[in-house]
């Protein structure tokens, strides 16, 4: 090697000691991209007549001059530089030239960044779209996740809700694992993101929802584009991580040339949310709905309701009952009919019109030794919802130096604060507001007449109101912060030996800190529900005053990755490429609770706590932490081969090894590999005379990926604890409460890609196909067990699932002038999941989804309602027969048939998994006037309802919509919307059954199509032009205008806000926006 | 070739020092080994044992209840409980135990099954901790047939369904269930089986909550008494009052209460005897408050007024603690004196009762009532130890027990409102109700657990 590179130092100084000077060429190299800048450090290469003329060139200075001299044999010279189209330039009698580069779109793809490497696209063998993230194409957004909806064909996305700041869900390719992380692996730059993963729905109705994944720290602003790895042939060198797909962002970097300054600044407006498509019934329907029940036996909260509480103060309830209206008094006829007049404005009360700003500034450049990116960024976001609030900052410094020929050195750091305010909505279901303006009564006041809080006496439910609840002095008396503060530090440095081989290490370092700060005064719902719960003898034992919860946590990771690479190319045919690597990476994360009661906000001071006893005091801590540490160690190498430019084969393996408790050393390395080829048609001489075509590829490769539940194990593991059983004898106790299962396998994932990336005219039209085909087998999943084995649950391999589907992306050029132009992208991914094989438990009377998808929902399937307004089920063969025979019901409501029995009962409805997605793009643009319009789609899936009312258990103190009126009754027979259900003695074992299993909300009744299109961006752009800028010293400017969400065009999505968002109702539906921006750059 | 080697020996380096650097003990996390790690085990699983046997007091005709002492939780919580309801239940109401017992039956199965690994222990210590096992799993099984299935005296045990016996540590197993017959032949068995592995006579005090040797004789005692089987109990009760014959003396004091961990009358002191959350539910039924007669000491320890008509369980600060107990002396006596009395051992039964009796009353009114014992026939004196012992074991979770085994008679309970309307709940004699249903998540998560034959 070293004799080589000796050589070739040799060689380069004779060339240029003998080259004839006789003569010389100057020039200027402008950016004509960007106002005739001059480009700084572009490569000039000369051209001689005599094939064996030595080699001959320079570089642009600062101010885009060169000269150099040259023989008279030069007969013209290459003008290059990274990101430009190069050109070529013959040289005449002139001794001057100006060239002018333009940015070329088609030479920036010519790499692909896959975070490990660098790979050209002519030898790509897999499956990743990249997006570039500019306003234009991805319009307005605040998160990154955010711009990936609609853009990519085989990702999917779903908003968790649309509150500041909350995560969106992203699945590519469909859902491989059930029990392990579903989402994608986050890279930044190379280096892999910790905290990305997204809770599941279920939590996220819990909590609430102020949480954030640590993506939503990056500014988009300072990203370049984004790449999505999507088959085996691209993910498996991230190893068992990969298993759901690899994003991998790329950061803005400073280019050569002057210093420029960009600035923006972003004005959004988001209308109040309107819940009138809720279908809330008014203060008269409701009154009237409640004067219809006491007259009936239904009895359930039989006391909840204005109107009972009107009759049992004055007494009147069995008069009522017995006589109707007409029985009762006129005072109460008045107090009742006042409450007619009473429409409480909860929209108005919870949600509000915002305007939210953003700002970005930004000052990058560089010269052939270093390039340079600064920028900071602030986001201020108000909620719809009242009292909701979100902002954030960050700030970003990257710097590349070019230390000499031989090594190369980078350093960068990210850094962010965000910080979210809301108050406390999770003491009980009914705090959150979306939720509470839903089953809050229109006419329950919010201040009497005095200014006073009316408490809300019906929302609780329990038998005694014992504690007062006003939403309104939640929000006043509460607070619920979280502040996270990121840093991420990068690292790295690339020695070159020479052209073919390359060592290059990267450091990352993560930091990602919280604090989540719950304050609750000591009037509010929270307190006097805290102070209930901490009871002895019927006495709080808390002091008087406040509470103050906090929660801290931090995690730190640190990845240590070094890759040796080396290629060449042997008898000009033959392409030869190899990578090998090391990566190491160490986590730790640990969390910090502290809990203070009589909490004054005011002096900051606490009061101490008297336990009345030793065991009330160890089961309410004031304070806990947890600590936790893991460690990875991965290898990796790939390799390609190329011949002529036609044929590549690509192969890549990793072993990933992790600290894994209680599983025997040899079992923590598991190997995934991938092998790839691809095709390049267009370079077969037969093709290469078929003038339409301008490209035709064929990729196909194969890759085993896989999983481990880290947190099962063979074993029983227990957790250490002290406890004391009899007083004063502390002893150490280990707390046994996870099922160990010695039969655990690694979860395995094999995946086939095959697709084919075609051109023509000119590339007018541009088509990607892609096949798929990944087949999980062992995956592990969590299954009920019988009580009896002392568990309720444990983790086993239990399932294998097949996803399959295409991908579809066609950019067309439909109209090209130099005036206006039009182009569209369309983008659709077809997934089908079919679970191949599912142990189910033998006591499951839930079916299994063999057969089906794996977000199959199933139902009991309907067939109206019987002569009593109680649902009649549809048998197999086609009768509708009482649930009584259909369950085979005993008195007690208990089925008789056996579990298996049971299962056959359901039928498939559907999944909640959309079969069809993706995006319809289009971009215009005339003169300096741009216009982009995005919609997305999602067709084919179903999704699960909460009921509108439950037949047992309406709780006639809540609001609901109006399917309540329309329910069975006597005179309202022509309805699918059952009775509400009272002993009859006719139904008793099916009331018992409804009652106890839960089975009301499996009714197909309350399954809905989900299928919508979202116009998710329409942005019109204008670029300002004239010699005015230049004058202001400006070099472009341009405004835009852009309505996100304007509109959503669905199936049926009565009775709910957004059909995103039908199945949680504590969720604040997506907000529609209006954004006006300003960029300026100087 | 060379370069082969090489590269396989470097990533053999790699991978054995990459062991070290993945060997991370999480913190907190552990997977027992030693003998004070199974001990830690057992002990966590002793904490967990349900407080079922208190909550019992509920349904029994122990308490009575209104309006003003139910709070709206307490209402949500027990008021099914305490009035029967087990069908059209309140969605929050309360179950008796269900899985927490079959997961200390899993932790001792556990601890049966892996005695030979475990080390840094002696022979005894093993031998002691897998004793412990076995009556822990019998003394949960004890505890589910008596609160799931029909009462063994007063059904045909061979051919009731009983409850499932968890005999192996298995999270794979579906278990079903076993008649009240074998339930209780696997109790005596393992109860069998743990006296002779266990070597402790007795745990010292603030350890006596575990099992030792000297609870093999009370707990067959009380289950040879469940069963109806006289000779069997009296035999075996008779062996408690010979290691245990002390008895607080509440004439002397009524400072400490008999069921207190550290009364001199302590022998095992597992479960609290009813929690605090329960006993404030109601107030003392004034039936059994009048049961007290004068003279009788265990009025003014066990209970205190709260007005004028309610009474309510005496607690005083240091009692919340260490009112613990699952065997004392004092059943023992009152075994024996019923046992003794069922065989037609007139002698013996007054003999035990009159031990007790003596520290219970006060010593004149002790001579009168001990005199009126000597005139009864079998069936009076039968009704006087009964009498005796719903006295002495009121609100320790015995008396819903006493009555499924004995005559289940009729219970009348009525409930005040708010609004003072009555509320009347009647549990009939003999009533399908004094057995309790599986619980609702139990038969969910297992549809073949009510099934039988």
């Amino acid at each position: 090697m070293n004799k080589r590179l000796y050589t070739l130092i040799l060689f380069v100084a004779v060339a240029f000691s003998l080259s004839a000077q006789n003569r010389t060429i100057t020039g200027r190299v402008l950016d004509g991209d960007f106002n005739n800048e001059p480009l700084i450090g572009a490569a000039i290469r000369m051209e001689f007549n005599d094939k064996n003329h030595p080699a001959a060139g320079t570089v642009s200075d600062i101010d885009g001059n060169f000269s150099i001299s040259v023989s008279s044999a030069v007969k013209g010279f290459y003008v290059t530089f990274v990101g430009y189209a190069t050109q070529y330039v013959k040289v005449g009698d002139k001794s001057k030239y100006d060239v002018i580069l333009r940015a070329d779109s088609k030479v920036m793809d010519e790499v692909v960044v896959t975070g490990y490497q660098n790979i050209e696209r002519r030898k790509l063998t897999a499956s990743v779209s990249t997006v570039g993230i500019s306003e234009e194409k991805v319009g307005t957004i605040k998160n990154i996740d955010q711009a990936l909806a609609g853009q990519v064909a085989g990702l999917t996305t779903m908003a968790s809700s649309g509150a500041p700041g909350a995560p969106v869900k992203i699945r590519i390719r469909g859902t491989a694992s059930m029990n392990g992380t579903q989402d994608p692996l986050w890279v930044l730059d190379g280096i892999p993101l910790e905290g990305t993963d997204v809770p599941a729905m279920e939590e996220l109705k819990d909590i609430d929802n102020i949480y954030q994944t640590s993506i939503a720290g990056i500014n988009p602003a300072d990203i370049e584009n984004i790449t999505v790895l999507k088959d085996a042939a691209a993910t498996a060198i991230y190893g068992a991580r990969a298993a759901n797909g690899v994003i991998v962002i790329t950061t803005k970097k400073g280019k050569q040339g002057k210093p420029q300054i960009n600035l923006s600044a972003k004005l959004t407006v988001n209308p109040r949310l309107s819940i009138d498509r809720l279908n809330l019934l008014n203060s008269d329907e409701k009154v009237n709905l409640e004067l219809d029940l006491l007259k009936t036996d239904y009895t359930y909260r039989e006391n909840k309701g204005a109107v009972a509480q009107i009759l049992s103060n004055l007494g009147e309830t069995s008069a009522y009952k017995a006589g109707g209206w007409e029985a009762l008094s006129p005072e109460a006829q008045n107090q009742i009919n006042n409450l007619r007049t009473i429409n409480t404005d909860w929209n108005d009360a919870l949600f509000r019109t915002v305007l939210n700003q953003e700002y970005y500034l930004s000052l990058s450049g560089g010269t052939d030794k270093v390039n340079y990116y600064t920028s900071v960024g602030w986001y201020d976001e108000q909620g719809n919802v009242r009292g909701v609030e979100n902002n954030r900052f960050n700030m970003t410094l990257k710097t590349d130096y070019r230390i000499n020929k031989f090594l190369k050195l980078g350093a960068s750091v990210y850094a962010n604060q965000r910080k979210q305010d809301t108050y406390m909505t999770d003491y009980n279901s009914f705090t959150n507001p979306i939720y509470y303006s839903r089953i809050a009564n229109p006419y329950q006041l919010i201040y009497d007449e005095y200014g006073n809080y009316v408490y809300d006496k019906n929302v609780e439910g329990r038998a005694e109101t014992d504690l007062d609840f006003n939403i309104m002095e939640e929000r006043e008396n509460t607070s619920n912060e979280r502040i996270d503060r990121s840093l991420m530090a990068i690292f790295d440095a690339q020695l070159r030996f020479n052209e073919y081989f390359k060592i290059s290490t990267q450091a990352g370092l993560q930091y990602d800190g919280y604090k989540l700060d719950r304050y609750a005064g000591e009037d509010s719902y929270a307190m006097r529900y805290e102070k209930y719960d901490k009871r002895y003898n019927g006495e709080t034992f808390l002091p008087k005053g406040g509470m103050h919860k906090v929660n801290q946590g931090h995690t730190s990771q640190w990845t240590w990755k070094t890759l040796a690479e080396y290629k060449q190319t042997y008898r000009k045919h033959h392409d030869f490429e190899v990578m090998l690597g090391a990566e190491l990476r160490r986590i730790k994360s640990e969390t910090n609770y502290t809990l203070a009661y009589g909490y004054d906000p005011r002096t900051l001071t606490i009061q101490p706590v008297m336990f009345p006893t030793q065991k009330l005091a160890e089961s309410n801590p004031l304070s806990s932490e947890t600590f936790t540490e893991n460690a990875y160690a991965s290898f990796f190498a790939t390799t390609s081969y190329t011949f002529k430019d036609r044929y590549t084969l690509g192969g890549s393996i990793r072993f990933d090894g992790s600290d894994v408790f209680g599983v025997a050393k040899e079992y923590r390395f598991l190997p995934l590999y991938s092998v790839s080829g691809l095709w390049r048609m267009k370079e077969e001489y037969w093709l290469k005379g078929v003038k339409p075509i301008d490209d035709l590829n064929l990729r196909i490769s194969y890759g085993l990926q896989g999983n481990i539940d880290k947190n099962t194990s063979p074993y029983l593991v227990g957790k250490f604890n002290k406890l004391q059983i009899l007083p004063d004898y502390l002893e150490d106790v280990i707390e046994s409460e996870s099922a160990p299962n010695p039969d655990l396998r690694w979860e395995k994932t094999q995946n086939i890609n095959a697709g084919f990336d075609i051109a023509f005219l000119k590339r007018a039209i541009s088509l990607t196909v892609d096949y798929y085909y990944r087949r999980s087998t062992d995956l592990i999943g969590m299954r009920m067990l019988p009580l009896e084995t002392g568990f309720a649950s444990t983790t086993i391999n239990w399932a294998s699932m097949e996803n399959q589907g295409f991908e579809v992306g066609l950019a067309t050029r439909n109209i090209y002038t130099p005036n206006f132009s039009w182009t569209t992208n369309i983008n659709i991914g077809y997934n089908q999941n079919t679970v191949l094989q599912e142990t189910v438990a033998e006591n499951s009377t839930y079916p299994s989804r063999e057969g089906y998808p794996v977000g199959a929902i199933f139902a009991y399937e309907t067939a109206g309602l019987d002569e009593y307004g109680y649902p009649l089920y549809k048998t197999k063969d086609g009768r509708a027969v009482s649930a009584e025979e259909f369950f085979k019901l005993d008195k007690n409501g208990a089925s008789q048939l056996s579990a298996a029995e049971q299962r056959e009962l359901y039928t498939y409805m559907g999944s909640t998994d959309p079969l069809i997605s993706g995006g319809f793009i289009n971009n215009f643009e005339y003169k300096n006037w741009t216009l982009n319009v995005n919609f997305t789609f999602n067709f084919g899936a179903k999704v699960r309802v909460q009921p509108s009312y439950n037949s047992l258990y309406f709780d006639r103190g809540l609001n609901t919509n109006q399917d309540i009126l329309n329910r069975w009754t006597s005179t309202n027979k022509d309805t699918y919307l059952p009775t509400l259900m009272t002993d009859d003695g006719i139904h008793n074992s099916e009331i018992r059954f409804y009652e106890n299993y839960g089975s009301f909300n499996n009714l197909d009744i309350w399954v809905k199509k989900c299928n919508y299109m979202r116009c998710q961006s329409i942005r019109l752009g204008y670029n300002f032009e004239g010699d005015w800028l230049t004058k202001l010293g400006v070099r472009t400017a341009s405004v835009s205008l852009e309505g996100r969400n304007l509109f959503v065009i669905a199936g049926d999505y009565t009775n709910y806000l957004d059909p995103e968002t039908m199945g949680n109702p504590y969720a604040t539906p997506l907000p529609k926006s209006v954004i006006f921006s300003l960029n300026v750059n100087f | 070739m060379k370069l082969q080697y090489i590269t396989i020996a470097l990533v053999a380096l790699l991978f054995t020092s990459c062991n070290d650097f993945l060997d991370i003990r999480p913190t907190g996390k552990v997977i027992a080994e030693t003998g004070e790690e199974y001990r830690a085990l057992l002990t966590y699983v002793y904490d967990k044992v349900p407080e079922d046997r208190g909550m019992t007091t509920l349904r029994s005709d122990e308490m009575a209840a209104d309006a003003s002492t139910m709070s709206g939780y307490d209402y949500d919580s027990y008021y099914d409980i305490w009035n029967w309801t087990d069908y059209n239940r309140n969605p929050s109401a309360l179950y008796f135990g269900w899985r927490r017992y079959y997961h200390t039956c899993y932790i001792a199965n556990y601890i049966i099954e892996h005695q030979r690994e475990i080390t840094k222990a002696t022979d005894a210590e093993i031998k002691q901790l897998v004793g412990e096992s076995y009556m822990l799993r019998a003394y949960m099984h004890f505890l589910l047939v008596n609160l799931y299935a029909p009462a063994y005296t007063n059904c045909t045990p061979e051919t009731t369904r009983g409850i499932p016996l968890q005999l192996k540590a298995d999270v794979n197993a579906v278990l079903s269930c076993s008649s009240v017959a074998d339930v209780y032949k696997q109790i005596l068995n393992d109860i069998a089986v743990a006296d002779e592995y266990m070597n402790v006579e007795k745990w010292e005090q603030g350890y006596n909550y575990r099992f030792s040797k000297d609870v093999v004789s009370a707990f067959r005692a009380r289950v040879a008494l469940y069963m109806g089987d006289w000779q069997l109990a009296f035999d075996e009760a008779e062996k408690v009052i010979e290691k245990y014959p002390a008895l607080q003396d509440l004439v002397a004091s009524t400072s400490t209460k008999p069921t207190n961990y550290k009364s001199v009358e302590s022998i095992m002191a597992l479960e609290q005897i009813i929690t605090t959350s329960i006993s404030s539910i109601g107030y003392v039924n004034p039936d059994l408050l009048s049961m007290y007669r004068t003279g009788d000491q265990r009025k003014s320890t066990y209970f205190k007024a709260k007005t004028l008509k309610q009474w309510v369980l005496r607690k005083e600060k240091d009692d919340y603690d260490n009112e613990r107990c699952s065997f004392r002396s004092g059943e023992f006596y009152l075994i024996a004196a019923e046992a003794a009395n069922e065989l037609n051992d007139k002698n013996n039964a007054l003999k035990y009762i009159k031990e007790l009796m003596q520290k219970r009353y006060k010593a004149t009114n002790y001579n009168t009532y001990s005199k009126a014992l000597d005139a009864m026939d079998k069936d009076a004196l039968r009704e006087e130890i009964a009498a005796e012992r719903q006295r002495e074991m009121a609100y320790q979770g015995h008396r819903w027990f006493d009555l499924r085994r004995t005559t289940q008679p009729q219970i009348t309970k009525v409930y005040t409102t708010a609004d003072k309307t009555e509320e009347t709940f009647v549990l009939e004699q003999a009533d399908a109700r004094y057995t309790l249903r599986f619980p609702t998540e139990a038969v969910e998560a297992n549809p073949g657990l009510e099934l039988w034959q």
